[in-house]
């Protein structure tokens, strides 16, 4: 199989413009139906769906693009320690970039925070750089003990979501709600 | 100039202050300077002192935040300089303590030993930023930031002191107090569930 063609840079606001993927409605209602309050991301193609449907029905969610995963995970911190309840939009490569900080802050003083990630190196992978990466997520968030759930089906995300947020702020620790490839390939 | 003089200059300045400061001995040192409820001290996560704070000064508009960063730990993040230049809450001061040293694991130089200037790299992105390099200079900086009021970053100039304590080790402990003390408590005891902007009740 060949390589999808390069797409240009503007791909991302078009796709955007048009009718939401089916799964992104419900999970911006489960963030919102959660109290979440803030947002921090670092940018992937799949979370622009969700960034633009958090911007358009829930306008009081406030939004925070992060230089780096790791910050992100401090900023979300911040917000939680003084009481609006953050979530982390990033790419699951991203998960690299802040392990030390989800195990030496989020784990360590038991803060809360709703990862959303956009999952890279799953099956439908097409680019071999994020296969290694791919492998580690599972691990990565087993081992620093993250409970995490994918989201399969559309029909399922707002649940998950709202699950992965229950989770989250009752028990204390950082949760993390994946959005896999043959979720969101396609767009 | 040492670190724990330019410590115990800010501490008597914090008053109503919420503080987040960096892992090492910018924590023990601000420990042993003055102990309170509203410090909140990092014991990991090298670097993300100035981001926690950015968050807290978001959320909590009402109260003045103080990040007590370093330079090592600074430099691990310089990105959040950008993140903070682009945000901008009034309320966020950013202090450096910049010894241009690793202090606390045993002296190795940073960047700013060779030139590395972190208060133009904070002006570069568009915070109000100084460097102090006397008790006086930090001082009148800190009375500026007080009638300013705009995201500033202040990089002082500092000699590595040995700390003489310890914040207590019990994270969970520094956050709830933090916490209560910034009037948003968590649940705290078994079975009660977070307070946090919990959701309406169905």
């Amino acid at each position: 199989m060949s390589d999808p063609p390069i797409t240009p840079i503007t791909q991302n606001s078009d796709s955007c413009s048009a009718v939401p993927p089916p799964w992104a409605p419900p999970v911006c209602a489960g963030l919102a139906a959660s109290a979440i309050g803030h947002v921090v991301y670092v940018p992937d193609n799949p979370l622009s769906h969700l960034l633009a449907g958090l911007s358009r029905d829930y306008p009081h969610i406030r939004q925070t693009p992060a230089t780096r995963e790791e910050e992100a995970v401090g900023i979300a911190s911040g917000l939680y320690l003084g009481g609006v309840r953050p979530a982390v939009l990033m790419q699951s490569s991203g998960l690299g970039n802040c392990a030390n900080a989800i195990g030496s802050l989020l784990v360590a003083y038991q803060i809360p925070v709703v990862f959303v990630m956009s999952v890279r190196g799953d099956p439908g992978e097409w680019n071999c750089a994020q296969v290694p990466m791919g492998r580690a997520v599972h691990p990565i968030l087993d081992s620093l003990g993250v409970p995490h759930a994918s989201v399969d089906r559309p029909e399922e995300a707002e649940s998950i979501v709202r699950a992965i947020c229950e989770t989250a702020f009752s028990a204390r620790v950082p949760a993390a709600c994946l959005l896999p490839r043959r979720l969101t390939a396609g767009e | 100039m040492t670190r724990s003089d330019a410590t115990a200059c800010l501490t008597r300045r914090l008053r109503d202050y919420a503080v987040v400061v960096s892992l090492g001995h910018p924590a023990y040192d601000l420990y042993v300077a003055g102990d309170r409820a509203e410090n909140f001290y990092t014991w990991g996560s090298m670097g993300l002192t100035s981001s926690i704070a950015l968050g807290l000064a978001m959320a909590r508009p009402d109260r003045r935040v103080v990040a007590v960063d370093g330079d090592g730990s600074l430099l691990m993040n310089l990105g959040t300089l950008a993140t903070i230049g682009s945000c901008r809450p009034p309320n966020l001061l950013i202090v450096v303590w910049d010894n241009q040293a690793y202090g606390t694991t045993g002296g190795q130089p940073t960047a700013t030993a060779r030139g590395a200037d972190l208060a133009g790299a904070a002006a570069a992105m568009g915070l109000e930023s100084m460097t102090t390099r006397t008790a006086d200079e930090f001082d009148r900086a800190l009375d500026q930031v007080e009638a300013r009021r705009r995201t500033t970053a202040i990089v002082v100039k500092v000699d590595e002191s040995a700390p003489q304590g310890r914040p207590p080790l019990d994270c969970v402990f520094i956050k709830q107090r933090f916490m209560a003390a910034l009037g948003v408590p968590e649940g705290g005891t078994q079975g009660q569930t977070n307070t946090v902007n919990e959701p309406p009740s169905p």
